[in-house]
């Protein structure tokens, strides 16, 4: 929204405060100011002048020039023009020679196309009023040639223009009488009420035949038969200000309708009156084309609101007329529609059309109805301004209800001072509400309101809406901070997020992972690659692209995905990320927090290694977070191509099944990276138990010394460590204190297919040294063991 | 013999290396050294018994005292030299560490974590949500209309079953309302999404702060000196904020909360766009039919609530340009934020 200060001092004496501190004022009480643009125009030493001859140029390049006289009163000048809006009669603007135009252009005496010229017809653009330079202006036929322009049209002017998303809640301020009003209060300065011509006196006219199917897409409609010269260009000070806006100006009708919505905030719209007899205003009911003024053809759908002339649709409703009932030079006779539409029936309209017009963006904001009688009143009043006469053919008819009396609250006065944390001076807030337009009566502490019926009910209905408008203008810089008081009291920490930061504890913090974090959607083109088909994923409707439809079941192939562009700037890495997961079979759980990692080293490394770093990881986390360990078992199954049978180990913790590590082989090798190695492991935290605090039992120092025995056992390195490790445990013995496995060796000097694995077994007794026996004996009841299972030492 | 001396110290004193130490003692007891040759060069013949016995020794104390010092200055010297290659057969100790095991924590759990641990010394809980949320908790408890844009398929993510993924951490006010009831002190960190076109300052995917107040008379001179003193704890020095109006379906006054320019102290610049002054906090006084929606009574309780950007904090804490980096994944990003905490 943009605010011309030439327009607001209409209303409101903005002398002595300077632009800058007006948009202060504005950001802190009212909306926030985005930029302040100065606006400058060539208007000095500009003439009003008749163009009293008017004929092509023929056969002189460049075509379509006209040579014209131009009738300044003083003098008449001879001058060359190309506009294509040039015609015998008409009133325009004429810079003499040596008046300097926008963009610093000097006019001169010259001769063009043969022709002598002795200044030039200007257009909006060269005058520095807008960008528009599509023809030259065009000004009313009563204005007196040799008028100086800038007694019309002052050389300077301040744009204000207001961050828009700060105005959704107020369809009052899409317009400058709004605006003003807000300064007034904001300055203490009285606001000059808005003029408005009695639309009472046409009563005894007839009233304009109108149907509203449906109060509830349309709340009040409201239109006037009119006879006026709709086609006549509109007066400068209108031009002016709308062009200081970014406005095009067209012709009186159109003109003044904008005019009125850049005041009022009300749009409205001028139809050609003869184009119609009965306006209609309901949905088409089915698929259709409508051919807007601009136009385009337009896709109809069939609750898309129009409005009608008996049969055939005239306006799509709130957003852009028709292009056949659009008033043009002619027209003579117009219907003068001012109406309320519901918010969202314009928005959903004008947002599928893209049309984003300036009446759609207001009747989005919920215009309230009020504004259907001021603004036709206004827009007459305009015309009277204009030296415009009217006749009136229809009184002014109203479908619906136009709401426009003050909406009574009955409020208490302390719940301003409760909700500001101070007390605010009550002549003070007085004064702020009567300014705002409140009718305010004060009885017994209570606080009786009328609201006023520009605001829409949507932003003011409430006590709490009213302090707001209170304290705004008061200034919340008045109020002092304060800290609230509290009972002192124990708060549960959130034991989620403590086992969450733990995990990032352990694993940045001791085990070298780097914390990534990725979207929650699966790419289904990487999936496609790994060979992976989620199963019960939950899917989105409008997804960010189409292949990432599917919310995650699982972390790991995203952070797959990460392995191939992260090899290029590093030789070897692990990732990690904490996440939220969702499955749609999962009744009542369908959301929980996973962890995942990947680790890449590059081709040549020990793969087994890869695995064991980050499966040390894993168990330094289950130490910490639930103070036992995890037990890690060959997958019996193929869970996904990653997590599969020979490649993978399923996790166990307390309760059951927690998750899996491994080690990536084969095509989802090749799938995630040309060559190199990739271990990967996923936990389900919230599976884990949460213990912020593990219990923790002592265990005594043995006061007596141990001893330690070392075993090399060869085993069949096919079956693998676990088992022998099995195969160990079921070894018990009361000396043990602990089992320690030290390494393995594969290589010369061994039976084929065996490896050698060394454990170094801690014994002691709790009450005595160890005597040579004891340890004799307890070697030779761990061979008998050993020969048990046909394991021989090296 | 005492010029002799002073001589020797001095050159000691500036003798600093072994090497340097080996000259100066083959310069004065070395075979040819200004000592040794002294007493060679000394005709005793010519003295007298007691003169023999006096200069005698003279010598000796000054031999004794000068092979004393260089022996001395040699072992201070060999004591406070730093091996400095591998030549002398030493340790080298200047190589750099190893088993260095630090990982990175992503920037969002380091801000996180920061601002819980403002939050929870201020007596507030810390309470999650959940990302897919239904319509009813992310919008129509927060009293938003049902027509407001906001609920678009432009703006927000819709699964096939009719809920969505949250668009503010907002979403758990009334989840907290109705469980905790009031009073209550909580903040709700956590990730949102909204269907937006991305650039170097929009994301789908970000995080957000959601805090929440509600005991007897909360007003909004409590709002500001609670944003005041959490400003204060995250930026580590006083915080000039002002309020203005901002509108929010969920609260009512409705405000945004800026904070003077950090960088140019309000003066403008081009991080504050020359205003002086940083858009920082949405906030306000918990609506009325938000309290409602939580079982709240309305006469007894008000409130507040604040939304934070945890993502665009972490950009303005670490200087981070670009918020598509924090879901990139790449480990150049990632592992800038070593483990601290």
């Amino acid at each position: 929204m943009k605010i011309s200060l030439d327009w607001i001092s209409d209303f409101v004496d903005l002398e002595g405060v300077p632009p800058h501190e007006l948009a202060e004022r504005l950001t802190l009480a009212t909306a926030e100011v985005e930029d302040i643009h100065p606006v400058r125009r060539h208007t000095q030493g500009v003439l009003v002048g008749r163009v009293t001859a008017c004929e092509a140029i023929e056969g002189q390049p460049p075509d379509g020039l006209k040579r014209v006289e131009v009738d300044c009163g003083a003098r008449r000048y001879e001058s060359v023009c190309g506009a294509p809006n040039v015609t015998l009669g008409m009133v325009s603007a004429f810079a003499p020679a040596g008046i300097t135009l926008a963009g610093g252009v000097v006019i001169t005496e010259q001769t063009l196309a043969g022709r002598r010229s002795e200044g030039v017809l200007c257009s909006a653009a060269e005058l520095g009023m807008s960008h528009w330079h599509e023809g030259i202006l065009e000004i009313p036929e009563s204005m007196p040639v040799g008028t100086p322009l800038d007694t019309l049209i002052p050389p300077e002017d301040v744009v204000i223009e207001i961050d828009n998303k700060s105005l959704t809640h107020r369809p009052d301020l899409w317009g400058h009488y709004g605006f003003a009003r807000e300064i007034a209060v904001i300055l203490d300065r009285p606001l000059k009420s808005l003029p408005i011509y009695d639309l009472s006196q046409f009563e005894s006219l007839p009233p304009y035949p109108l149907e509203v199917a449906s109060f509830d897409d349309c709340p009040c409609y409201g239109c006037i038969d009119l006879r006026f010269r709709a086609g006549v260009p509109s007066p400068l000070w209108m031009q002016r200000r709308l062009h200081a806006l970014g406005q095009r100006t067209f012709n009186l009708a159109v003109d003044v309708t904008n005019y009125v919505m850049w005041e009022l905030a009300q749009p409205t719209h001028a139809f050609d009156g003869d184009r119609l007899r009965k306006i209609r205003v309901a949905s088409l009911g089915e698929e259709g084309v409508f051919v807007t003024l601009d136009g385009q053809e337009r896709r109809i759908l069939p609750d898309d609101l129009l409005i009608w002339n008996e049969k055939e649709p005239v306006a799509l409703a709130g957003i852009m007329g028709g292009l056949h009932s659009e008033v043009s030079r002619e027209t003579q006779h117009v219907l003068l529609e001012c109406a309320n539409f519901r918010a969202d029936r314009v928005r959903r309209t004008s947002v599928r059309l893209d049309l984003r017009t300036e009446a759609a963006q207001r009747f989005e904001k919920s215009q309230p109805p009020a504004n259907v009688v001021a603004a036709a009143g206004r827009i007459l009043h305009c015309l009277i301004l204009a030296d415009e006469p009217f006749q009136a053919l229809s009184r002014f008819t109203v479908a619906g209800d136009p709401d426009a009396g003050h909406r009574p609250l009955l409020m208490d006065w302390a719940q301003v001072d409760r909700m500001a944390g101070i007390t605010v001076p009550r002549d003070e807030a007085r004064r702020i509400l009567i300014g705002l337009g409140f009718q305010v009566a004060s009885r017994q502490g209570l606080l009786e309101l009328g609201i006023p019926p520009h605001r829409s009910r949507r932003d003011l209905s409430i006590p709490a809406d009213v302090v707001e408008e209170i304290l705004r203008i008061y200034g919340y810089g008045r109020i002092e901070p304060r800290l609230p008081v509290a009972p002192l009291e124990h708060l549960p920490v959130n034991e989620g997020l403590q086992r969450e930061h733990r995990v990032r504890r352990v694993l940045a913090g001791a085990h070298q992972f780097v914390e990534v974090q990725n979207y929650i959607w699966f790419d289904l083109r990487r999936l496609e690659e790994l060979g992976f088909e989620p199963q019960d994923c939950l899917r989105l409707r409008n997804p960010p692209a189409r292949h990432n439809v599917a919310l995650r079941t699982t972390l790991v192939p995203n952070l797959l995905a990460l392995v191939r562009p992260n090899r290029a700037h590093r030789d070897g890495f692990r990732l990690f990320e904490i996440g939220r997961v969702f499955r749609a079979a999962d009744q009542g759980r369908q959301e929980r927090t996973f962890l995942a990692g990947v680790a890449y080293q590059p081709a040549r490394s020990d793969p087994e290694e890869l695995v064991r770093g980050i499966r040390g990881a894993l168990e330094d986390l289950a130490l910490s977070l639930a103070g036992s360990a995890f037990r890690f078992e060959p997958a019996r199954e193929d869970v996904s191509p990653w997590w599969k049978r020979g490649s993978s180990l399923v996790i166990h913790g307390d309760s059951g099944t927690v998750g899996a590590i491994g080690l990536l082989t084969g095509d989802v090798l090749k799938a995630v990276v040309p060559d190199g190695q990739v271990a990967w492991f996923e936990l389900d935290l919230e599976a884990l138990p949460v213990v912020v605090h593990p219990a923790v039992k002592y265990a005594a120092i043995p006061i007596f010394p141990g001893s330690w025995q070392d075993f090399s056992l060869l085993w069949d390195a096919a079956r693998g460590f676990a088992e022998l490790e099995s195969v160990l445990d079921r070894f018990v013995h009361p000396l043990i204190a602990r089992r320690e496995f030290l390494y393995r060796f594969k290589g010369k000097g061994l039976p084929p297919g065996k490896a050698s694995y060394t454990f170094r077994y801690h014994l002691a007794a709790p009450d005595h040294t160890l005597s040579a026996e004891e340890i004799d004996a307890f070697r030779g009841e761990f061979l008998r063991h050993l020969q048990s299972h046909q394991i021989v030492l090296r | 013999m005492e010029d002799i001396w002073r001589q020797l110290e001095a050159e000691l004193d500036r003798a600093k290396s072994l090497p340097e130490i080996e000259q100066v003692r083959i310069k004065y007891l070395g075979r040819k050294g200004v000592i040794t040759v002294l007493a060679k060069n000394t005709d005793f013949g010519k003295l007298s018994a007691e003169e023999k016995k006096s200069f005698g020794q003279r010598l000796n104390s000054l031999k004794s005292r000068a092979e004393e010092a260089v022996r001395a200055a040699a072992e201070r010297a060999s004591r406070e030299a730093v091996p400095q290659d591998g030549a002398t057969g030493g340790p080298d100790l200047s190589l750099p560490g190893t088993d260095r095991r630090l990982g990175a924590m992503h920037p969002i759990s380091l801000v996180q974590r920061e601002l819980e641990d403002i939050f929870q010394g201020m007596g507030f809980r810390v309470l999650t949500g959940y990302e897919v949320e239904t319509e009813y908790y992310n919008f129509d408890a927060l009293n938003i209309p049902p027509d407001h844009p906001a609920r678009d398929m432009q703006d927000t993510f819709w699964l096939e079953d009719g809920r969505l993924l949250r668009t503010h951490t907002s979403a758990n006010q009334v989840r907290a309302l109705e469980q905790f009831g009031a009073p209550i002190r909580a903040i709700f960190p956590g990730r949102c999404f909204r269907n937006e076109a991305m650039d170097a300052s929009h994301e789908n995917t970000f995080y957000q702060l959601e805090g929440l107040l509600v005991d007897r008379d909360i007003s909004v001179a409590h709002l500001i000196g609670v944003m005041k003193t959490l400003l204060s704890a995250v930026f580590h020095k006083e915080v000039t904020v002002r309020l203005r109006p901002g509108f929010f379906p969920f609260v009512e006054p409705g405000f945004e909360l800026d904070v003077q320019c950090l960088i140019c102290g309000g003066v403008g610049c081009a991080t504050c766009k020359r205003s002086g002054w940083i858009e920082l906090i949405p906030c306000g006084l918990v609506h009325p039919r938000v309290l409602e929606f939580g079982r709240v009574d309305t006469s007894a309780f008000s409130g507040f609530a604040f939304g934070l950007g945890l993502t665009r904090l972490a950009m303005m804490k670490f200087g981070i340009p670009d918020i598509r980096l924090f879901n990139s994944g790449d480990i150049r990003f990632c592992e800038q934020f070593p483990v601290s905490m």
